[in-house]
C-alpha cells in the first residue's frame, strides 16, 4: 500500500521539503512544539544514494545500491536543518543547526543521523546517532540539547550527552530508539518485544521493562518519534530486507509499518506493510498530531524529503488493521 | 508547474516515467542535484524511448555538477551511449570530459564519433547542454591542436568562425583563435 496516495485520495497533504543551498535533504523528523509551531529536523548529507529499481538496467559503477560520496572523500558527513513550516506544510524558516566543536570525527560516519526532535520540560532536543568518536564507528544515540531563537531563526547546540546502552553497554551500535514523546527521558528502545529505556540527559541510561509481543513478521527497527492517538501510543517502524545480488553487490527494500501499545506499552496491534512513494528506499523518523490528523516525515532514497499530512480516517483504517494483527 | 504539485501527481502515478522526469527536472532547476538523481534514475529505470537517454545524461549532469564523482560522470554517459548510441549528445558531454582531463585523443574521437550522428538530433526533453553538430566540430578543433594536428585545429576554428553560434561558443572560438594566432 501506497501511503501516500491514499492520503492524498482522502483529502491529505503530500509537500517537499528543500532546504535552500542545502546538498541532499533526507530523513526530515517532525514535532509539534508547545507554541504550536511545526518544526522539522532535515538531515543534510554530502553523498547521493544511487538505487537503481526495476530491472536495474543503470546501477552505479558500483551496484545497484550505492553511496556516492565524493571520490576523493570517503566520509559520509551528516549535518542538521531545523525548519518551521505553516499549517498548509510550507517551508516559512530554516537554518543550519550550529554545532558544538568538541571533537575531531575519526570515523568516515560524521554527524549526528537521523535527529529526532522533542521539546521535553521546554528544552529541545535533537536526539539521533553518532558514530564519529570511535575509529571503529561505535554508535550511541546522543542528545544535543539546543536552542531554538524563533525571532531570528537561529539553531545552535548547547550541551551533548552520549548515551550508553543499559546493562552492559557492551553493542556496537544503538540508533533509532524512539523518543516517547510526552514521557521526558523514555525510549523505545526495541519495538517488538518492546523494549523501554529511562536515559538521563545527564548520562546514564536504564532498561525499565521488557514487554513480550507476538513473533513479527520481519524485524521492527525504529522510526518516529512514538506519539499518543486517543488511548494508544503509535509510532511508525521501519522493516529492511538486506540482500546482495548475484555479483554480491548489496541491495535493499524498506518498508514500514504503525505500531500500537496500550498506555502501558503492552503490545496493542501492527499494521500491514506500507511504502510511502513505492521507492525500495524510504525512511520516517517523524511523526506528529495536528489536529485531528497525522504527520509523518519521510526520507525518499535517502536524496529527497518530504512531509505527509495523513487524514484520521487513513490513521483508523492503519489502527483497526494492526489491532485485527494484534487480536489473532 | 510547482514541485508540490509535481509530487502530488507522481503521488498518484510513483511509477510514472514522465512525472518523474518533471519531478527530476524540477528538483534539478533549484539545485537539488541528488533529490533529481533519484527521479532521473526512476525515469531511466521504469521509462523508456528518449526520456531513458535524456535522463541518463542529465543525471551525469548533476553529478558533474556536484563535483569529484568523475566515476559517475562518465558511467552515466557511457549508460546513455550504450542505450542509444545513435545520438551525439552523450558523445559531446564524454568528449569534453575528456577535455578537461587532458585525454585530448579521447576527446578527439568521441567528438569524432558524435559528429557523424549529429544529424540525429531532434530536440531531448531537456537540455543537456548540445547546441548543434558545431559543439562537436569545437570539440575536435580544441583536442587536434594537442594531439600534433595543428593545421586541422586552426581550420576548424576558422570555419567555426564564420558560423552562427551561441555566444558562448562564438566567444571560445574567438578566444582559441586568437590564442593559436599568437603561438604561430
Amino acid at each position: 500500500m501506497n501511503l501516500v496516495e491514499k492520503s492524498v485520495a482522502h483529502g491529505g497533504i503530500l509537500a517537499p521539503l528543500v532546504v535552500p543551498s542545502a546538498f541532499g535533504a533526507m530523513n526530515p523528523s517532525v514535532y509539534v512544539d508547545d507554541d504550536g509551531d511545526i518544526l522539522v529536523n532535515i538531515r543534510v548529507v554530502n553523498y547521493t544514494l544511487v538505487h537503481a529499481e526495476n530491472k536495474q538496467l543503470f546501477p552505479s559503477r558500483f551496484g545497484p545500491l550505492t553511496y556516492l560520496h565524493p571520490e576523493a572523500d570517503q566520509r559520509l558527513v551528516t549535518e542538521n536543518y531545523l525548519c518551521r513550516l505553516d499549517g498548509d506544510l510550507k517551508m516559512t524558516d530554516s537554518a543550519k543547526v550550529e554545532m558544538l566543536n568538541l571533537h575531531e570525527p575519526i570515523w568516515e560516519f560524521v554527524g549526528l543521523e537521523d535527529a529526532r526532535v522533542v521539546q521535553w520540560n521546554g528544552d529541545y532536543y535533537l536526539i539521533g546517532v553518532r558514530r564519529d568518536t570511535t575509529t571503529n564507528g561505535v554508535g550511541r544515540m546522543e542528545y544535543s540539547l539546543v536552542d531554538i531563537d524563533k525571532a531570528n531563526w537561529s539553531v545552535r547546540e548547547l550541551s551533548r550527552t552520549r548515551i550508553p546502552a543499559p546493562n552492559a553497554d557492551d553493542s556496537y551500535c544503538e540508533k533509532n530508539w524512539m523518543p516517547v514523546v510526552d514521557t521526558p527521558y523514555r525510549f523505545v528502545k526495541w519495538s517488538m518485544p518492546t523494549e523501554l529505556v529511562y536515559a538521563n540527559p545527564d548520562g546514564g541510561s536504564e532498561q525499565l521493562f521488557v514487554r513480550q509481543t507476538p513473533t513479527p513478521p520481519a524485524d521492527q527497527r525504529g522510526g518516529s518519534q512514538v506519539i499518543r492517538w486517543g488511548n494508544l501510543y503509535i509510532a511508525i517502524l521501519h522493516e529492511v530486507n538486506l540482500f546482495k545480488n548475484y555479483l554480491e553487490q548489496k541491495d535493499a527494500i524498506y518498508r514500514h509499518r504503525l505500531i500500537m501499545w496500550d498506555q502501558q506499552f503492552n503490545f496493542a496491534g501492527l499494521s500491514d506493510a506500507f511504502s510511502f512513494l513505492d521507492a525500495r528506499v524510504e525512511f520516517a523518523v517523524g511523526a506528529a498530531k495536528v489536529g485531528d490528523d497525522l504527520i509523518v516525515s519521510f526520507g525518499f532514497q535517502d536524496n529527497a524529503a518530504f512531509i505527509l499530512r495523513v487524514p484520521k480516517l487513513v490513521v483508523e483504517d492503519l489502527i483497526m488493521e494492526g489491532l485485527r494483527y494484534g487480536a489473532k | 508547474m510547482e514541485l508540490s504539485e509535481l509530487v502530488v501527481g507522481l503521488s498518484q502515478d510513483p511509477f510514472n516515467p514522465d512525472l518523474n522526469f518533471q519531478v527530476a527536472v524540477e528538483y534539478e532547476r533549484l539545485n537539488q542535484t541528488a533529490s533529481a538523481v533519484s527521479f532521473y534514475l526512476r525515469c531511466a529505470e521504469y521509462g523508456d524511448g528518449l526520456l531513458v537517454y535524456n535522463s541518463l545524461l542529465k543525471m551525469a549532469k548533476c553529478f558533474e555538477n556536484q563535483t569529484g564523482r568523475e566515476y559517475s560522470v562518465t558511467n552515466c554517459i557511457l549508460q546513455a551511449i550504450a542505450y542509444d548510441d545513435s545520438r551525439p549528445e552523450a558523445y559531446l558531454l564524454l568528449s569534453q570530459f575528456h577535455e578537461k582531463a587532458g585525454n585530448w585523443q579521447e576527446s578527439y574521437t568521441f567528438a569524432s564519433i558524435g559528429l557523424g550522428w549529429q544529424w540525429n538530433s531532434d530536440e531531448l526533453p531537456a537540455s543537456v547542454g548540445y547546441p548543434g553538430g558545431y559543439a562537436l566540430k569545437f570539440q575536435m578543433a580544441v583536442a587536434a591542436w594537442w594531439i600534433g594536428r595543428k593545421d586541422e585545429s586552426v581550420d576548424t576554428l576558422q570555419e567555426l568562425s564564420e558560423m552562427e553560434l551561441d555566444p558562448m561558443y562564438a566567444n571560445a572560438v574567438k578566444f582559441n583563435l586568437e590564442r593559436v594566432h599568437a603561438l604561430l
